[in-house]
């Protein structure tokens, strides 16, 4: 290849319609992107999986051993201690919105799920059986449960205020 | 119809090259540029302006959608490769085409498929696999067309007048090898009735097979063939040598071998085990440089004849059909990063991508070919080159309205997803919230869109007027001369 010079034509072209190609070597720079990037994705596999075997698994895992670090959960104790307030109400009424609007409707009278202030109660309609509903779901018949999603903390919340909306009176 | 077995500047023009089927799917690329982008636009209505669903099951999102991929992939894309492939092969190959019979059952079999598409989605029936939607009696007639199609490929190929095979048609080949196995392996399942049937693979094996299919459709319908069109219709438009033959090689073989492995990138995060994911993103990340291998040889084949890029509209098309196809197969293999994926999967980030591939090289490579091909099969001028060039200022302004907007879309999307406040919350827990914060984006991709359609609706018209105008003998199919 010593007797290179750009810009020479082939010869090609009257076997392709009469188009000329050049043979021009590569372009240096485009030659080192694809070296780098076929050395570098095996050495990233390698490396995602055992040197720093890293899974999505262990990702998750470890985000959710950070948040639980930076916002720790409160006790099983501080939970049964906790005690109905209007803020906790307002809180739970938020946690409402955010999680359980879509099946039971903005002013809790139904739609996937059942209406949760008329006085009938498929599953008991006391604080702690609603707190014991709503932490383990009816998953058969389509209440997820929503103990590992929210936390104990905020079951009892929502709890709170599910129950005052249906009157409290159970 | 008399072929010569020479090779000879003087037989070449003896050749009697079936024109008449090239012009047949130029026609109704022009027809389902058309439908195609119409429904593409009334989806961003609806996105904008929910009223826009009408209420009628037929003409809401969830039908409508799939009309849309499967006009403009299947319908536009389709017969604008088919009119290419069909004019480039013959004079490639000094030939006629293999069979007529076999390139009208083509023609007529192609849009037959797209017209009970047309009507099946809306009816709402379908398999429900993204590109695949069609329900198996309609995966049968495709798999059949496909074959006759292939025959008369390959017959052509096999009947050809020269022994070298120019790059278009390696191309060309991949395409047509490609497609077939996709097609056949993915729409496998059990017919139960006429409109309903069961997949043979299940769950994440389903999953896996669907996005295998998924992206190489994307590989080899929506750029290798392009590829092919381009390394015919670009050297030709602008009368340069094309720049490296052995790039051509190179990045060939490179994209065709990376490009069938990368499909996980579409299940990243997903319950696709870990290997796979890896697997599809460093075979993503390895498609970079392949691609550009295809954008520098269209680039820089220009070499010396920027000056054109200021007088003539085709070669517009070309630069900004060529840049586009290397922006989105360098954010492409971004994307398919497992750390980006996490902020731009289900986002409209995806479909900034799609449209800028879309719009920009798919889209602009088709009106370059179309005016350079439409003049010379009419044997007459394009009846506005005025009208051609602003066609391209309005379709490049609309895809950079559509394309921004949809960065700036799914990122702000992504991020709010994600937002968490200090007490360890999410910050916008109500979804809607984050839906009416892209409303703004959502309508300025609506203005996109519609600039885009009016190109293509000058561009009908600028076509129409051509054909009308063109001299009368040149309607009649008559002996092409091949330069
Ligand atoms: C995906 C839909 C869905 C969501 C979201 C949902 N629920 Fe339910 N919920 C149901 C269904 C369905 C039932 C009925 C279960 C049954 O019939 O046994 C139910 C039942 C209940 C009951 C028992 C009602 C009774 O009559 O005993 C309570 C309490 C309840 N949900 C509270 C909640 C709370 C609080 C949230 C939000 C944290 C929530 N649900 C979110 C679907 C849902
Ligand atoms: C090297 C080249 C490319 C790579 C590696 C690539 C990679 C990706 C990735 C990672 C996604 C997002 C997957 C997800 O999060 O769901 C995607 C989506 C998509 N890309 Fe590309 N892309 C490339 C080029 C192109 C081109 C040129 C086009 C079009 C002409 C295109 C069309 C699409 C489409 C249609 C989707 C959406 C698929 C869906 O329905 O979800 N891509 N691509
Ligand atoms: C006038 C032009 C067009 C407009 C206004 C338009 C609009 C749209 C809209 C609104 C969507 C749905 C996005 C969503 O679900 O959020 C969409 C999806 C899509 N469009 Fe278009 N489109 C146009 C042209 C095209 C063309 C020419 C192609 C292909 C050649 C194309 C390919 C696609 C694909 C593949 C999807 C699905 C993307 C995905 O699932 O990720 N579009 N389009």
């Amino acid at each position: 290849m010593s007797n290179y010079t750009p810009d020479q034509v082939l010869g090609h072209s009257d076997e392709a319609d009469g188009i000329e190609e050049y043979d021009n070597r590569l372009p240096r720079w485009w030659v080192g992107l694809f070296v780098f990037s076929v050395a570098w994705s095996p050495a990233y596999a390698v490396h995602y999986h055992f040197v720093a075997e890293r899974s999505q698994a262990g990702e998750w895992q470890a985000e959710m051993d950070a948040a639980a670090e930076r916002w720790p959960q409160p006790t099983a104790e501080a939970v049964a201690s906790m005690t109905v307030t209007p803020e906790v109400v307002a809180e739970g009424e938020a946690i409402y919105k955010t999680n359980c609007i879509a099946c039971h409707g903005p002013e809790l009278k139904g739609g996937i799920g059942p209406d949760l202030t008329d006085a009938t109660w498929i599953h008991g309609g006391s604080r702690d059986q609603i707190v014991a509903t709503v932490t383990n779901g009816v998953t058969e018949k389509g209440m997820p449960p929503w103990g590992p999603v929210l936390g104990a903390e905020k079951v009892f919340k929502v709890a709170a205020y599910v129950h005052q909306k249906g009157g409290g009176q159970y | 119809m008399s072929v010569e077995p020479q090779t000879t500047a003087a037989a070449m023009s003896a050749v009697d090259y079936d024109d008449a089927i090239v012009k047949k799917f130029i026609f109704a690329t022009l027809l389902f540029g058309v439908v195609g982008m119409l429904v593409g636009v009334i989806l961003a209505l609806q996105l904008a302006w929910w009223p826009a669903n009408l209420g009628l099951e037929w003409t809401t999102f969830g039908r409508l959608r799939p009309l849309h991929t499967n006009a403009v992939i299947f319908a536009f894309t389709g017969n604008f490769i088919f009119a290419g492939v069909y004019y480039s092969i013959q004079r490639l190959l000094k030939t006629r085409l293999f069979n007529d019979v076999l390139s009208n059952i083509h023609f007529w079999g192609w849009q037959l498929i797209i017209v009970s598409a047309a009507v099946s989605l809306p009816m709402g029936w379908t398999q429900g696999k993204e590109y695949a939607e069609l329900i198996w009696p309609i995966d049968l007639s495709i798999a059949v067309i496909w074959v006759v199609f292939a025959i008369n490929f390959f017959g052509t190929i096999a009947v050809r007048k020269v022994k070298h095979l120019y790059v278009a048609i390696w191309f060309y080949m991949s395409m047509v090898i490609t497609i077939a196995v996709l097609h056949i392996f993915n729409n496998l399942s059990m017919p139960a009735t006429i409109l309903r049937s069961y997949p043979i693979y299940a769950g994440m094996t389903d999953a896996l097979v669907q996005w295998w299919y998924g992206h190489n459709a994307v590989g080899f319908l929506l750029t290798t063939p392009i590829l092919g069109l381009m390394y015919y219709f670009l050297p030709k438009s602008v009368e340069r040598p094309v720049f490296s033959y052995r790039l051509s090689i190179i990045h060939f073989w490179a994209l065709i071998f990376l490009y069938i492995w990368a499909g996980p990138h579409h299940l990243l995060y997903s319950a696709l085990p870990d290997w796979s994911q890896t697997l599809g993103m460093i075979f993503s990340v390895m498609l970079i440089a392949p691609s550009w291998g295809g954008m520098l040889n269209g680039l820089l084949t220009l070499r010396g004849a920027w000056d054109r890029l200021r007088t003539d509209p085709i070669v517009k098309f070309w630069v900004v059909a060529v840049t586009f196809y290397g922006m989105s197969t360098f954010e492409g293999p971004m994307m398919a990063i497992r750390a980006v994926n996490s902020l731009s999967h289900y986002t409209d980030w995806t479909i900034g991508h799609v449209h800028s591939g879309a719009l920009g090289w798919v889209g602009m490579a088709a009106f370059a070919m179309i005016y350079w091909l439409v003049p010379r099969l009419w044997k007459t001028t394009i009846h506005s080159p005025a009208a051609v060039t602003l066609h391209f200022w309005i379709a490049t302004i609309g895809i950079v309205l559509y394309v921004v907007a949809m960065w700036s879309s799914g990122i702000t999307q992504g991020l709010m997803w994600r937002a968490i406040d200090d007490a360890g919350q999410l910050q916008y827990p109500i979804f809607m919230d984050t839906v009416l914060e892209l409303m703004p984006f959502y309508a300025i991709r609506l203005i996109g869109g519609t600039m885009y359609l009016t190109g293509m609706l000058m561009a009908c018209w600028n076509i129409l007027m051509t054909v009308r105008g063109a001299p009368a003998s040149a309607a009649a199919a008559r002996p092409a001369t091949a330069k």
